[in-house]
């Protein structure tokens, strides 16, 4: 038989390192139905039984009222639960306990972890824990997480709970006084008419909710037969209680389980002395008035290094081995359909998913090491007041600013935010903030149009828009989409802690790995759509390859030497490829889109192939990069530079021959900074908001903010007389 | 002593003690502090501001916590000496 056991407790009481501790590495990681919260579940074996753990999200209350509450309530209260296992930060005991005389409450057996007991006792803290054992009614084993001690003890014990051996669980809860119990009684009285209700969740646990003024309780109790009657009593005990009692019934059951765990406390517990913790005289430099700000920068700088210098040796990497894949494979396959699908595809479909994962990796490791460190609130306590001005929270700063190195992680970093509309806001957003993809089309179109002192102008000039529109759609966004006010900034400050590797290790390689696995097939699907718009039906024209297949070998022919054969060869392939690109299903969509864009690409209506330009927007959705390369390829002309010149061919034919003027040119940059996220940003934006429906928005919102500036930017600019 | 009248939270300055008295917030706000130990009686000590002067760094219940001027705005607190 299998035991199911679940692991509750506050944020920050090292829940997650004991649940590593107790299932290694047999552990799995989805999300709870219908919610983007993720859950981790896993499985041990003790004496012949399987205890599958399934660790809840951290909270400090099981009110319902996050997303995280709702879910860990919701769980607790379900039949599948055998097995409470509430864990305890010994060093902050009273505020734990909070949340176990709900836990208590909720009428299941619950088993208590005294975690970090090290921590107590440095600060002098000794608890006595047969004396807690006896308050709490349920065996307490102290642990020490991340040193993992105790862990033995603990599968022991739980092993023996499951068969049965150990019943060292009794009923204790809260005693709220005699006026408070007389409501409590009569409410549970009228909840027990009605039997589903009674059944569906401990009626004293609802009637305690009810006191609270709980808005999804009232949810509950408005479904059922007896909600009037409830209703009733409710009003009638409010109006014995509150001028009785000289409060409202939330203040009134919250003043009682503190209480409760303030008696507890200091019958079981030493005082701390008043020594200076080290978490102390860390914060007196690590959020030191003058120094807080330039260390977080530090930090920040050493962070964006780590994932975007560092990260991009192995980036590299990858996607040379792909490029020799398909160099290999198109010298070696016959040139036609099934070759340009694998090389023109498949391998830069899987290239373009797998490149990301060594950023991915790194910077979620980061992350998890500032979130597990303590310094995560740190962060946020220092830039909160910057971000609150945005609309946003302290949190939303560090996805904004790695947003610059690749949205696609940025977004995954958003997931540090509790509050899901904080959360939301930021993720959609950041697409806004110009990534190091973006920089690369910046760098050709205006190094072709400026000057070089005027194209870095307009290259920071792009950055700049970006993080002001970022800010401006956040306001927009917070006062649109939620008219309430923003939610609450009540945030712990943790104690400072150093993280197990081995805890960060298996946080990379889980977001590595859900990277791959959700993301991935989405981000592979869409460069293949984007592959076959951009090739057919000219990829399909058999007499095109046989002539690229006869130009080929009369240049192989001609005997030349290497070099020069070599470039006639790319000049020849470039030609064919420029052939089927030019007539290409995405050629037909860029001449029929291309009246929508005349305004901002071509305002005098004199270009000719402004409908090109759409063609290499449409494959700057797989990733902005591929703008430049696909340019390339509509314009025959290579974007490498000869030898000793400043402009590459590309640039070259651009200047020449594309009727972009420097006005348009930059309306072309504003208009790839903004139109839409790549593939993998949105890919990720699914994800993480749990929809299609947020990534479709971004995307519309891109298009036409996108449209709106470059078009502003064009009619501005003519208007002070630019061309 | 002779009892002051409770200020709001948010005037008291780095190192200032206080007793809370009333949560004035409503709804959500009022219950997450009433869950993080935002209870009559309840001791505090404001530690310090943030660099840029908002959130406030405070110690109750033996933990630390930051809570914006809006938040600290709506609790009443008597002030303690030190």
């Amino acid at each position: 038989m299998t035991l199911t056991v679940a692991l509750a407790g506050n944020p920050n009481c090292g829940k997650t390192t004991l649940f590593n501790a107790l299932t290694g590495a047999r552990h799995h990681v989805g999300n709870w139905p219908g919610v983007t919260v993720e859950r981790r579940s896993g499985t041990f074996e003790h004496g012949g039984t399987t205890m599958e753990v399934v660790d809840l999200p951290g909270t400090y209350s099981l009110a319902a009222r996050s997303e995280d509450e709702r879910v860990a309530v919701h769980f607790l209260a379900s039949p599948e639960v055998d097995l409470v296992l509430n864990v305890l930060d010994a060093s902050n005991l009273e505020r734990n306990l909070y949340l176990s005389t709900q836990l208590l409450e909720l009428g299941k057996p619950v088993a208590f972890v005294l975690n970090m007991v090290d921590d107590a006792e440095n600060r002098g803290v000794r608890i006595d824990v047969p004396a807690l054992e006896l308050l709490l009614g349920g065996p307490i084993i102290p642990t020490v997480g991340n040193r993992e001690q105790g862990i033995d003890e603990l599968k022991e014990l739980l092993g023996k709970m499951a068969r049965g051996e150990s019943n060292r669980c009794r009923r204790i809860t809260v005693d709220y006084g005699h006026d408070i119990e007389g409501e409590l009684a009569k409410l549970q009285t009228e909840i027990c008419r009605d039997e589903q209700l009674e059944a569906s969740m401990p009626p004293r646990w609802l009637a305690l909710q009810l006191l609270e003024n709980n808005v999804e309780a009232k949810r509950v109790v408005g479904e059922s037969h007896a909600s009037e009657a409830i209703t009733q009593q409710l009003a009638r005990s409010f109006a014995f209680l509150e001028p009785h009692l000289g409060a409202d019934g939330a203040t009134l059951v919250a003043e009682r389980r503190y209480g409760f765990a303030h008696g507890l406390v200091k019958e079981v517990a030493s005082a701390p002395d008043d020594k200076k913790s080290p978490t102390a005289r860390l914060d007196a430099l690590l959020t030191h008035r003058l120094l807080g700000i330039p260390i977080f920068i530090g930090v920040l700088a050493l962070m964006y290094s780590l994932s975007f210098i560092l990260g991009k040796i192995p980036q590299d990497w990858i996607a040379d081995a792909f490029k020799a894949l398909s160099t290999f494979a198109s010298a070696r396959l016959p040139a036609g359909e099934l070759t340009s699908l694998l090389v023109d595809g498949v391998i830069p479909g899987l290239s373009a998913v797998i490149v990301f994962v060594p950023v991915i990796m790194i910077l979620m490791g980061c992350i998890a090491f500032l979130e597990d460190t303590g310094y995560m609130a740190r962060a946020a306590f220092i830039m909160d007041r910057l971000m609150h001005v945005m609309g946003l929270h302290g949190k939303s700063f560090i996805p904004l600013i790695m947003g610059s190195g690749c949205n696609v992680p940025a977004i995954q970093a958003a997931r540090t935010i509790e509050s899901p509309q904080d959360r939301l806001i930021t993720m959609l957003v950041t697409p806004l903030v110009s990534c190091s993809a973006r920089l690369q089309v910046y760098i050709v179109i205006a190094g072709t149009f400026f000057s070089p002192f005027k194209a870095a102008l307009a290259i920071i000039a792009m950055h700049f828009l970006g993080l002001g529109l970022a800010v401006l759609m956040g306001r927009l966004l917070r006062s649109a989409l939620f008219s309430g006010p923003s939610s609450p900034f009540v945030m712990e400050l943790p104690p400072y802690r150093l993280p197990m590797l081995k805890a960060t290790l298996i946080h990379m390689w889980e977001k590595g790995s859900i990277f791959l696995t959700r993301a991935g097939t989405t981000i592979f699907a869409g460069a293949t759509l984007i592959w076959f718009l951009s090739r057919y039906p000219g990829i399909a024209n058999r007499e095109w390859t046989l002539e690229y297949q006869q130009q080929r070998q009369a240049i192989v022919a001609l005997n030349l030497p290497v070099a020069e054969a070599e470039d006639r060869l790319k000049a020849a392939q470039l030609a064919h490829e420029s052939r089927i690109v030019n007539t290409s299903l995405a050629a037909r969509l860029g001449q029929k889109v291309e009246p929508i864009l005349r305004p901002i690409l071509d305002p005098d209506h004199k270009r000719a192939e402004a409908w090109k330009d759409v063609i290499a927007l449409t494959a700057g959705f797989v990733a902005k990069e591929i703008v430049v390369s696909t340019m390339a390829v509509i314009h025959q002309a290579s974007e490498e530079p000869k030898e000793g010149e400043r402009l590459s061919p590309l640039q070259v034919a651009l200047r020449d021959g594309s009727g972009l003027t420097p006005l348009t040119a930059l309306a072309f940059m504003v208009f790839t900074l903004i139109y839409t996220p790549c593939i993998g940003t949105i890919a990720m934006i699914r994800r993480e908001a749990g929809s299609w429906r947020w990534a479709s928005f971004t995307v519309a919102y891109g298009l036409v903010l996108g449209w709106g500036l470059a078009w502003a930017t064009v009619t501005l600019g003519r208007a002070m007389g630019f061309a | 002593m002779t009892q002051n009248p409770p200020i709001p939270l948010s005037l008291l300055q780095p190192g200032d003690q206080g007793e809370v008295v009333l949560v004035q917030a409503k709804g959500q706000v009022r219950q997450r502090l009433l869950e993080m130990g935002f209870i009559r009686g309840a001791r505090l000590r404001v530690e310090k501001l943030a660099p840029l002067g908002d959130p406030m760094e405070l110690v109750i219940k033996g933990y630390h916590l930051s809570l914006r001027r809006e938040e600290s705005s709506c609790i009443l607190v008597q002030p303690v000496a030190g």
